[in-house]
């Protein structure tokens, strides 16, 4: 069977770790910087409260003055994320996510380990921990699957027989499709407020008035194709990071730091000659709070004046000065070949050798001994907060 | 994910001091100053748990070597670096 784990409000909880006290009271996800101010997630005091997620921030305030807003920490849903993911994948299931706080994954290759549907659904649960309130909805598709996750009740495990998705699906709401939200009040002002009354009209009619989204929405709301599900290849953990002894916003500095963490990660040797083809940018902000960007080349590469160009304007976009740097690679191309260039850029054979140089300088002296020093405050009146020496892997 | 063991660069190295008139050193690692060039001070971090309060000198020892020496408030004590 295909199984669906859902979390609700993944970011609100990861985020609230650090703080389990404003689970307990009306709080909720602060709007994204930049973006519209609606608030993300709320708790169950808020909604109690009559706060809802997707509320606008002044409306919510007005309605809940003592709401609290929780501060995005998007480094630690990413890694409590990555956690929950993988303690899935401890426990033998091929796991392919399909947003935070929510991952596919299917039963059948572990079912005789377990001893059956049940006893394995149970296991992914207890995997997860009940910390988190995980829901499992389990179908032969992966839409029904989803939708039974979205009516389970925590720590729930709902099983839709193939014989009753179609009956199951019937009475939903139309909020489960993945739709543009406009969509939603145009088929409501149809007379459409169900599933199954989407079913029931004809494909061609509800895709020559609704287009692409709507077919796709009618074919979901009939259960979906059945598809295989594929679970991810989880990375390697590939990561490198600078922790600074003073918070630190100089534009200079930052490059610097990236430029050191770029050769540290490609002297990695599990990168196998590997180019990258995704990377992620993180930092741990001066106020506690975290800042993550990914980078998404165009053409996998390892060469480092590329890397600079792709993630350094990233650094034009950090709030506040940071006391941490961290550079992950998020994904790796296949092949390990390299396009050579016919003409080399001037001074790369003098690079090349002094490369060659300190290898040779290391393999004999050891690691650590090959050390670059990189500028973290130049201008401070404290001698030795101005640079640090950092173990160079070449 | 390894995060490298970062060390400080100019890091400060405990002296041997002796001072003379207005506190100003006359002996650096048992060897005579000849000459105070310039002296100054230090307030940082206040607001911290580790505040840093140095009064610096550069001095010209015996030898001719050109030395910083500082005496930290905090620790009492006096400690050798290049400023």
């Amino acid at each position: 069977m295909i199984a669906c784990l859902l979390i609700p409000g993944f970011e609100l909880r990861a985020a609230l770790r650090a703080r389990p006290r404003l689970a307990l009271v009306p709080a909720a996800l602060s709007p994204e910087p930049g973006e519209e101010p609606v608030l993300g997630p709320v708790t169950a005091a808020a909604e109690a409260a009559g706060v809802k997620p997707g509320m606008r921030l002044g409306e919510a305030l007005a309605t809940c003055p003592s709401l609290v807003l929780v501060e995005r920490d998007p480094a630690a849903v990413e890694r409590e994320w990555e956690g929950v993911l993988r303690r899935l994948e401890d426990t033998g299931f091929a796991v392919d996510p399909v947003e935070q706080g929510a991952v596919i994954f299917e039963t059948r290759g572990v079912e005789r380990l377990y001893g059956g549907v049940q006893p394995a659904l149970e296991r992914a649960l207890a995997a997860v921990g009940s910390a988190w309130d995980p829901r499992i909805g389990a179908a032969s598709r992966r839409f029904t699957a989803l939708a039974a996750a979205s009516v389970a009740r925590p720590g729930q495990i709902l099983l839709v027989a193939p014989k009753e998705e179609e009956s199951f699906l019937e009475p939903l709401p139309l909020s489960l499709l993945p739709m543009n939200p406009g969509r939603y009040a145009e088929l409501e002002g149809l007379g459409l407020r169900s599933l199954g009354e989407l079913s029931q009209l004809p494909g061609g009619a509800v895709a020559e008035r609704l287009g692409v989204e709507g077919r796709d929405a009618w074919r979901l709301a009939r259960g979906g194709r059945r598809t295989r599900v594929r679970g991810r290849r989880p990375a390697a953990e590939l990561a490198e990071a600078l922790v600074f002894p003073e918070a630190i916003a100089n534009e200079l500095t930052l490059r610097r730091a990236l430029g050191s963490l770029l050769e540290r990660l490609l002297a990695r040797p599990e990168r196998a000659g590997r180019p990258f083809r995704k990377l992620a940018l993180a930092a741990r902000l001066v106020d506690g709070g975290s800042w993550r960007r990914v980078a998404t080349l165009r053409d996998a590469t390892a060469e480092i004046g590329r890397l600079r160009a792709a993630l350094g304007s990233k650094l034009q976009e950090l709030p506040a000065p940071i006391v941490e740097l961290r550079l992950e690679a998020v994904e790796l191309a296949e092949h390990a070949g390299q396009q050579l260039a016919l003409v080399e850029p001037a001074g790369e054979e003098a690079v090349v050798r002094l490369r060659e140089g300190l290898r040779q300088v290391r393999a004999s002296t050891g690691t650590g001994s090959v050390c670059a020093v990189v500028e973290v405050a130049p201008w401070s009146r404290i001698p030795e907060a101005r640079a640090l020496v950092v173990p160079k892997d070449v | 994910m390894s995060s490298p063991a970062l060390g400080r660069l100019n890091a400060p190295r405990p002296a041997l001091v002796e001072t003379g008139p207005g506190a100003t050193p006359r002996i650096v690692n048992r060897e005579g100053v000849t000459l105070v060039r310039e002296e100054w001070r230090v307030v940082d971090r206040w607001w911290t748990d580790e505040p840093v309060d140095r009064h610096y000198f550069e001095v010209v020892l015996e030898s001719g070597r050109n030395v910083c020496v500082y005496r930290d408030a905090e620790a009492r004590c006096w400690f050798t670096q290049n400023a």
